[in-house]
C-alpha cells in the first residue's frame, strides 16, 4: 500500500528522565532501549523527514535535554524548515542552555506541570521540581518562545483545574492542555490510583468551558481519557498516517508504545532510509488503513474518524491488537473499561513511581 | 489635591459663562465621540464582532455607574441634592427587576446576538476596560463632591452622541433589532436632565478659580477614562498580523501554518487573506480588499471575517502587541 504523508515527527531522543512520574507513558522496560542516535544521526533523520513532508518535530523523551546533541538537532530541524518544539520537564536546562537552543532555532516549548501547587505536584513527580518548573516557564517567555503548558490530571489533582488555568494565564502560555492521564506505560500500572470519577471529570470539563468563555486565548485543550469517553480517540490520528515516532534507538514506530505489541517488525532509521521504515516496515503496515479491521469497526460509519482507536489498548485489554478498542461503547470488550471506571469510586491504592533512573544526570 | 479655599494668590475666577464654555470645550476636544472606534461605529464600518465586543465590554462601565452615583450621594449632606441625584441610580437599576438602564443594556446585548448571562456576569470584559472603569470608581471615591459631580458632566455631551448613535445603528447595522436601541433613546432625555442638574451644581459651587480648575481637570480625567475604554476595545480588534509563533510554509500547491503541536492547512483563499495580515490593514480593510479582487463572488467579506476569526482562535493571527 502507498503510505500517507506524515506531518509530525515525534523524536524521542532518550528515555532517561530525572522525574519519576507515576503516569509516565514510556515503556515499563524503558531501560532496555539504548540511546542509539547521536546528533548527526538525528540530523539525517530530520533531513529525510522533511523530504517525506514532515513540518513539525516534537523533541521529546524521557527528558530530551539530557541528549548531549540537542542543540545540533534543533539546528538541523531549522536547516530543513521543520518547526522545532521541545517537550521538557523543565528541570534540567538553565537560562543559558535555553538561550542557546533559541539561537539554534527552537520555536516553542511544552512544559509539563504536575499541579497548580508545589506539594502535590512534587508528590506525583517523585522529586521536588515544581519551583524550578515555574522559573523555567518564565525563562521560556522571556526568550520569546511560545509556551505550551501541559497539566496532567488524575483523581488527586483534577479538582484544581481552575487554579491550573489561572497559573497558565499568569505564565502567559500560548496553549494550555488539561490532559487526563492516558492509561499506558506506568499509568496503566497505577490506573486504580489515578482514574478520576465521572463526576470529577464532568466538573473539570465545566471549569474548562467556563475559562474558555472568559478568555478566548490562549486555547485550552481538554483531553479526555479514553476510559471516560464513549468513543475511542483517533489514536495518533490513525496508525502510520500523520505522525511518525522515532524511538531513542532509531526504531521507527506509529506510536511510542507500538513496540509493546507482539509479533510486529519495525525497522531502524539508523539502518535504512526513513522513507522505507515509514512505508514498508511490516509493523507500520499492520494496522494502516482499514483492511485489518474486524467487527464492529469494519462497517462502522465512524471508522474514518477514529480509525478504530488505539491498537495498544485493544491488545492490553483483550489480548488481541486487531480487536475494537474497548474504550468504544460498541466494542465487545467495553465491559472492562466500565469496570475500571467503577474502581474510581473505591479508595485509591498507593502510587508506584516510575523506577528511579541512575542514568538521568545531564551529560554535557 | 489642592484645598477648595481661596488663597490670596488665587487668580480671579472665570465668569460663569467662561467656566461653562471651558467645561464644554473639554467635551468638544476630549469626549469619546472623537475616538476612532466611535467614529467608525457611527460611520457604519464596525464589524459585527466589534459591535458585540463593544456592547459586552461597555456593560461593565454601565454596572459601575450606580456604584459611582452611590458614592457621590454619600458625599452630600443636602437632602435636595440627594433627592435629585438618587434618580440616576433608579434610572440605571429600575424601580423593580426587569426595568432600568442596566436591563435595557442587556436587551441591547441580546439584540446584537450576545448571550444575556455572559454579558451580565461581565466575565469576558477586557482587562483594559475593567481597569479604566475601576479607575473611575476609584476617582470618585477619593475626590470631593464638587470634583465627583464635575466628572459626571460628560452627560452634557451624551444626548447628541446618543441621537447620532441611534441614527447610525438604524442606517448601518440593520441586523440589530431596533428595540435593542431603547437604552440610547432613554438616555437622550435622562442625560439632558442629569447634566442640567449637575452643571447647575458645579457652576454654583465652584466659587474660586482653583475650584473651577479642579472641575475642568476632573472632567478631563473622566473623558480620558471613556477614551481608554474604547482604546482597549479597539486594541482587541487591532489590525491582524501573523503570530511570531507561527511558521508559514508555502510549497507547490499547498500553504500550511505550523504552530506548537499543530499544523493548519490553508487553501488558496486563506493564503490570500493571510498575505494581507501585515499588522497595518484592519480586518475591514482586508475583507474589502479581498472582495474587490473577487467581484464575481458574494458574501466574501463575511467569509474573510469568519476566516480571520478562526485563525485568531487558533493563534495563527494576533493583534496589538501580543505574540
Amino acid at each position: 500500500m502507498s503510505a500517507p504523508r506524515p506531518y509530525n515527527l515525534v523524536a524521542e531522543l532518550t528515555y532517561r528522565c530525572p522525574l519519576r512520574c507515576a503516569y509516565c507513558s514510556n515503556p515499563l522496560d524503558y531501560r532496555e532501549v539504548r540511546d542509539g542516535l547521536d546528533a548527526e544521526a538525528w540530523g539525517r533523520v530530520l533531513h529525510q523527514a522533511a523530504d517525506l513532508g514532515v513540518v513539525h518535530v516534537g523533541l521529546t523523551g524521557g527528558e530530551p535535554t539530557l541528549h548531549p546533541g540537542l542543540e545540533a538537532i534543533v539546528a538541523a530541524a531549522r536547516e530543513v524548515g521543520i518547526y522545532a518544539h521541545l517537550v521538557t520537564a523543565g528541570t534540567t536546562l538553565d537560562a543559558e542552555g535555553l538561550a542557546a537552543l533559541k539561537r539554534a532555532g527552537l520555536r516553542s516549548v511544552q512544559l509539563s506541570l504536575q499541579d497548580s501547587v508545589a506539594s502535590s505536584g512534587d508528590e506525583i513527580a517523585g522529586v521536588p521540581a515544581f519551583d524550578a518548573k515555574l522559573r523555567f516557564a518564565r525563562q521560556v517567555r522571556s526568550e520569546g518562545l511560545a509556551l505550551v503548558l501541559n497539566f496532567v490530571v488524575h483523581r488527586r489533582n483534577i479538582a484544581r483545574v481552575k487554579p491550573m488555568i489561572e497559573l497558565a494565564w499568569r505564565l502567559d502560555a500560548e496553549r494550555i492542555e488539561i490532559a487526563n492521564v492516558q492509561y499506558h506505560g506506568w499509568a496503566e500500572r497505577n490506573r486504580a490510583a489515578l482514574l478520576p470519577s465521572e463526576e470529577q471529570v464532568r466538573h473539570a470539563a465545566e471549569v474548562v468551558s467556563g475559562a474558555r468563555s472568559i478568555r478566548r486565548r490562549p486555547e485550552v485543550v481538554f483531553v479526555l481519557a479514553d476510559y471516560l469517553a464513549d468513543r475511542p480517540k483517533p489514536c495518533m490520528g490513525g496508525w502510520g498516517r500523520r505522525t511518525l515516532v522515532v524511538a531513542p534507538d532509531g526504531v521507527v514506530l506509529p506510536c511510542h508504545e507500538a513496540r509493546s505489541l507482539p509479533g510486529l517488525e519495525f525497522w531502524s532509521a539508523d539502518e535504512r532510509p526513513l522513507a522505507e521504515c515509514w512505508s514498508d516496515a511490516p509493523g507500520m503496515n499492520a494496522y494502516r488503513g482499514e483492511a485489518w479491521m474486524r467487527d464492529p469497526c469494519r462497517t462502522c460509519p465512524e471508522r474514518g474518524r477514529d480509525f478504530g482507536g488505539c491498537r495498544c489498548q485493544a491488545f492490553r485489554l483483550t489480548g488481541e491488537a486487531a480487536e475494537a478498542d474497548p474504550a468504544c461503547a460498541l466494542a465487545p470488550g467495553h465491559a472492562r473499561v466500565r469496570d475500571a471506571r467503577g474502581a474510581a469510586d473505591l479508595p485509591a491504592p498507593e502510587l508506584v513511581l516510575r523506577g528511579g533512573d541512575p542514568r538521568a544526570s545531564r551529560e554535557r | 489635591m489642592s484645598p477648595a479655599g481661596s488663597g490670596a494668590s488665587d487668580p480671579t475666577p472665570w465668569s460663569e459663562a467662561e467656566f461653562e464654555a471651558r467645561l464644554r470645550r473639554v467635551g468638544e476636544e476630549r469626549y469619546h465621540h472623537r475616538h476612532p472606534f466611535n467614529r467608525r461605529m457611527h460611520e457604519g464600518t464596525l464589524t459585527r464582532e466589534e459591535i458585540r465586543s463593544w456592547v459586552r465590554n461597555r456593560y461593565y462601565y454601565q454596572t459601575r455607574i450606580p456604584i459611582k452615583d452611590g458614592l457621590i450621594l454619600a458625599k452630600s449632606s443636602d437632602p435636595a441634592f440627594r433627592r435629585t441625584w438618587m434618580r440616576r441610580i433608579q434610572d440605571h437599576d429600575g424601580a423593580k427587576p426587569g426595568e432600568g438602564g442596566l436591563e435595557l443594556w442587556l436587551s441591547l446585548g441580546e439584540a446584537v446576538g450576545l448571550d444575556r448571562e455572559a454579558v451580565a456576569d461581565a466575565s469576558g470584559v477586557l482587562p483594559g476596560v475593567r481597569a479604566a472603569c475601576d479607575d473611575y470608581v476609584a476617582f470618585v471615591e477619593s475626590h470631593d463632591l464638587l470634583e465627583s459631580v464635575a466628572s459626571s458632566l460628560t452627560e452634557l455631551f451624551a444626548p447628541n452622541l446618543m441621537q447620532g448613535r441611534i441614527a447610525a445603528f438604524e442606517a448601518h447595522y440593520p441586523w440589530v433589532e431596533t428595540s435593542g436601541l431603547d437604552y440610547f433613546r432613554s438616555r437622550v432625555r435622562q442625560a439632558s436632565d442629569d447634566s442640567t442638574h449637575g452643571l447647575a451644581f458645579v457652576l454654583a459651587n465652584a466659587r474660586t478659580r482653583s475650584d473651577q480648575e479642579r472641575c475642568v481637570a476632573a472632567l478631563e480625567r473622566k473623558c480620558e477614562i471613556l477614551w481608554r475604554l474604547l482604546d482597549a476595545v479597539e486594541e482587541a480588534h487591532a489590525p491582524p498580523r501573523i503570530s511570531r509563533h507561527a511558521q508559514l510554509r508555502e510549497n507547490v500547491g499547498e500553504t500550511m501554518v505550523v504552530l506548537p503541536e499543530r499544523a493548519v492547512e490553508v487553501n488558496e483563499s486563506g493564503r490570500e487573506i493571510l498575505a494581507l495580515c501585515d499588522g497595518k490593514r484592519s480586518s475591514a480593510q482586508i475583507a474589502a480588499a479581498v472582495a474587490r479582487r473577487h467581484p464575481e463572488a458574494s458574501g466574501v467579506e463575511a467569509d474573510v471575517h469568519d476566516f480571520l476569526d478562526r485563525m485568531t482562535a487558533l493563534g495563527v493571527i494576533v493583534r496589538g502587541s501580543g505574540a
